[in-house]
């Protein structure tokens, strides 16, 4: 291709292309520019409020800041520090447990409740949906505090259930399992209708013939299940993934408000970014804080490649 | 038509802009002085009564909710818009290496009234160079809260004064707790938890991290770090804690339901207590401490550098706090006072039903006092964080205790280098 445009100049053409977007763009704005104007509120508002404080948190994590005095060139010193303090590793162990406990069987309870919502022997579909969908725009703070009085160790309603059978009362936000588990639920609860609506909309893209053909060939519901409704949700799926992935590295209210800043007991809710908001916001490490976030946009890339690789699966199957 | 109707909706634009960051534009007059404080920090009517004694000015009274020191120091990173006046809490000393921000009280006129407040209340404000960044509001000072129907009950002491004689050390505190316990087959407890052991013990002392040039002293045998930490580490060895964390809806029902039968506080958990138990009134007393009188918390009062009007700041803040309107304070919140001429007042004998007319004030102006001036150091409240993580685990999850005071004083140093 190369060889042949060398060979066979097209004059008239050359002229034509890149001659005139030069001359014509200054005019072409200004002749747009009611439209340009238009639309400038998002790129003025994002570079306020996005891009800078992006550049700005780079900047800030080479610097050494309480926030009220002077700032101090710090070098690698705060990732440095990052990587070799135990409580961030615990932190990201802790994100990583909590997000296996809640991404799994989240995911694995929207694909039946869409499945369900999807079919034709359920009546009053819209209200289910509404209710499922209901947990999704609740004040995460006032759901915590619920879940707090759930888990209480004392006077908790679990507990209470277990004590009718005679099961003996578990300090659930005493114990680091407790935590990570009352986190879990909390995020399983509050994602599992959202997820829900996201895989029904996949379930009606999928053409009623394949189903139709299947049953025709004689196939069950379940093989209809795991060869139609399966590999054509495949992109759905993977969509739900990478924002289960993406939410759960950022999982923060919950174990804030259940456990407090320093995430209960051993620091089991202690989260990644419940930990960057302590060390920025809490002890006043700004710097610090900053290089947190970014160690963090790292960890959601490398998670959201991983999963990218893991559920769309090899090219070559599809 | 089209350009009139651009024209006018960018004036309105422009209007609602500028509209939106001028506030209220103040008269030649009156001076403004905007005051941040929490809920509760400061008697509201005072701050109204305060626009009366100064003709000529207002006080932008704010209350601030949530977490009020990172929002506080959040403002000061920005580096504007401050307050005029801002409360401060116990955390006062994290603010001393930022003390260029706020005017030297002793320059606008503090050591006039020095001699009226608690020395070492006014000390906690004066930095370690000797500026004076913080004006006393309250203080915390602390005593024994306990349930004199369950100590008689159980064959202890219930009279405050037996109690102060018998129950003197920490030591003897927890062996009346056993006794207790024993007592009612261990389903009441002593104490709430071993933090607040830890904190208390902090509390009576005059040196806990630092000295006041910041070398860390908590693994000498000056302060009284290691020495809280055993005496916590003892309560969970004991079994005399309920594992009930403070300002908890655990500790709440457990107060309630009489499942605790003493802690040790400071003057403003009367309050917290009052609010969380009322099923138990009459049933409380205080005496004092075991261990000895400390003080935990309370708060002061700063002058931010940014202020236009520091003199007339001073003047308000100054009449807010004289001892006549602390007595007040007292009164009606329960703000116990940081000037010492208030701590003779009648109202501090005043009875309370809910301490079985009790006058609870009279033990903690003893306890006030009584307690020994000491020095914080910025970071006291991040290594507190450490330390207390670190016991939980021993409390709760049965973590060896040396390990854990090993891990503890690891992640100290680490801390300190940062």
């Amino acid at each position: 291709m190369k060889n042949s445009m060398l060979n066979h100049p097209a004059p008239p053409e050359q002229k034509a292309v890149p001659s005139q977007p030069k001359q014509r763009l200054a005019p072409e704005i200004w002749k747009h520019r009611k439209e340009y104007l238009a639309i400038s509120p998002f790129f003025i508002v994002f570079a306020i409020f996005g891009l800078f404080p992006i550049a700005f948190s780079m900047f800030l994590s080479f610097q050494k800041w309480d926030g009220i005095g002077e700032m101090t060139f710090n070098g690698l010193n705060n990732y440095q520090f990052m990587l070799t303090d135990p409580e961030f590793w615990k932190a990201v162990g802790n994100t990583l447990l909590i997000w296996v406990y809640s991404t799994i069987p989240m995911l694995f309870f929207a694909l039946i409740i869409a499945f369900l919502l999807n079919a034709a022997f359920v009546r009053f579909r819209t209200f289910f949906r509404i209710g499922y969908f209901l947990p999704n725009v609740t004040s995460l703070v006032a759901v915590a505090i619920v879940f707090g009085t759930l888990f209480s160790n004392n006077y908790g309603l679990l507990n209470y259930v277990l004590s009718l059978f005679g099961i003996p009362s578990v300090e659930w936000l005493n114990k680091t399992w407790g935590i990570q588990l009352a986190v879990s639920v909390m995020v399983i609860w509050r994602w599992v209708g959202y997820n829900a609506i996201i895989y029904l909309a996949g379930l009606q893209s999928i053409p009623t013939v394949l189903y139709e053909a299947a049953k025709i060939d004689g196939a069950s519901g379940i093989q209809a299940f795991f060869k139609i409704t399966i590999p054509n949700l495949r992109p759905i799926i993977l969509f739900t993934v990478i924002t289960s992935t993406i939410g759960g590295m950022q999982v923060f209210t919950e174990p804030q408000v259940l456990v407090g800043n320093d995430g209960g007991v051993s620091g089991g809710g202690l989260t990644i970014v419940l930990y960057l908001y302590r060390e920025a916001f809490v002890h006043n490490y700004f710097g610090y804080g900053a290089a947190v976030g970014w160690g963090m946009f790292l960890l959601i890339a490398l998670f959201s490649i991983l999963n990218w690789r893991m559920v769309q699966g090899k090219p070559s199957n599809d | 038509m089209n350009i009139r109707r651009t024209v006018s909706l960018g004036l309105l634009m422009l209007i609602m802009v500028i509209s939106g960051c001028a506030g209220t534009t103040p008269t030649e007059k009156t001076k403004t002085l905007t005051l941040w404080y929490w809920n509760r920090s400061l008697d509201d009517d005072l701050i109204k009564a305060a626009e009366q004694q100064f003709p000529g000015i207002r006080i932008d009274a704010q209350k601030i909710g949530g977490d009020f020191k990172s929002k506080l120091k959040t403002t000061l990173a920005a580096g504007s818009g401050g307050p005029d006046i801002v409360a401060f809490n116990d955390w006062v000393a994290e603010l001393f290496t930022s003390s260029d921000r706020f005017y030297d009280l002793y320059e606008l006129g503090a050591q006039e009234i020095e001699q009226d407040f608690l020395e070492w209340k006014w000390r906690l404000g004066v930095t370690p160079g000797g500026e004076m960044i913080a004006l006393p509001i309250d203080t915390g000072p602390t005593a024994l809260f306990y349930r004199a129907d369950l100590f008689e009950e159980a064959g202890l002491p219930s009279d405050p004064d037996e109690i102060h004689e018998q129950l003197a050390t920490w030591d003897q505190y927890f062996e009346a707790g056993q006794k207790l316990q024993e007592h009612f087959d261990n389903k009441v407890k002593m104490l709430d938890n071993i933090n607040n052991i830890y904190n208390q013990v902090n509390a009576q002392s005059d040196r806990i991290y630092f000295n006041p040039d910041d070398t860390f002293i908590g693994d000498t045998a000056d302060s009284s770090m290691k020495k809280a930490w055993d005496l916590a580490v003892k309560a969970a060895e004991m079994k005399l804690s309920a594992n009930a964390s403070t300002q908890s809806s655990e500790w709440n029902a457990a107060m309630n339901n009489g499942r605790i039968a003493s802690f040790v506080g400071a003057v403003w958990m009367k309050e917290i207590l009052m609010q969380a138990a009322p099923d138990t009134s009459g049933k409380w007393r205080v005496a004092r401490a075991p261990g000895g009188d400390g003080n935990n918390g309370g708060s002061f009062l700063a002058i931010m550098k940014t202020s236009k009007y520091p003199q007339e700041a001073f003047d308000v803040i100054r009449w807010i706090q004289n001892p006549d309107n602390q007595i007040q304070s007292f009164d009606k919140m329960n703000l116990f006072p940081s000037a010492t001429k208030a701590l003779d007042a009648p109202v501090m004998s005043k009875p309370e039903a809910f301490f079985g007319n009790q006058a609870t004030g009279e033990i903690f102006s003893a306890s006030a006092m009584n307690v020994k001036p000491a020095y914080f150091g910025g970071k006291h409240g991040n290594l507190n964080g450490i330390v207390s993580r670190e016991l939980s685990s021993v409390a709760l999850e049965g973590k060896n205790p040396d390990k854990a005071w090993n891990d503890a004083l690891a992640r100290v140093k680490k801390e300190l280098l940062r």
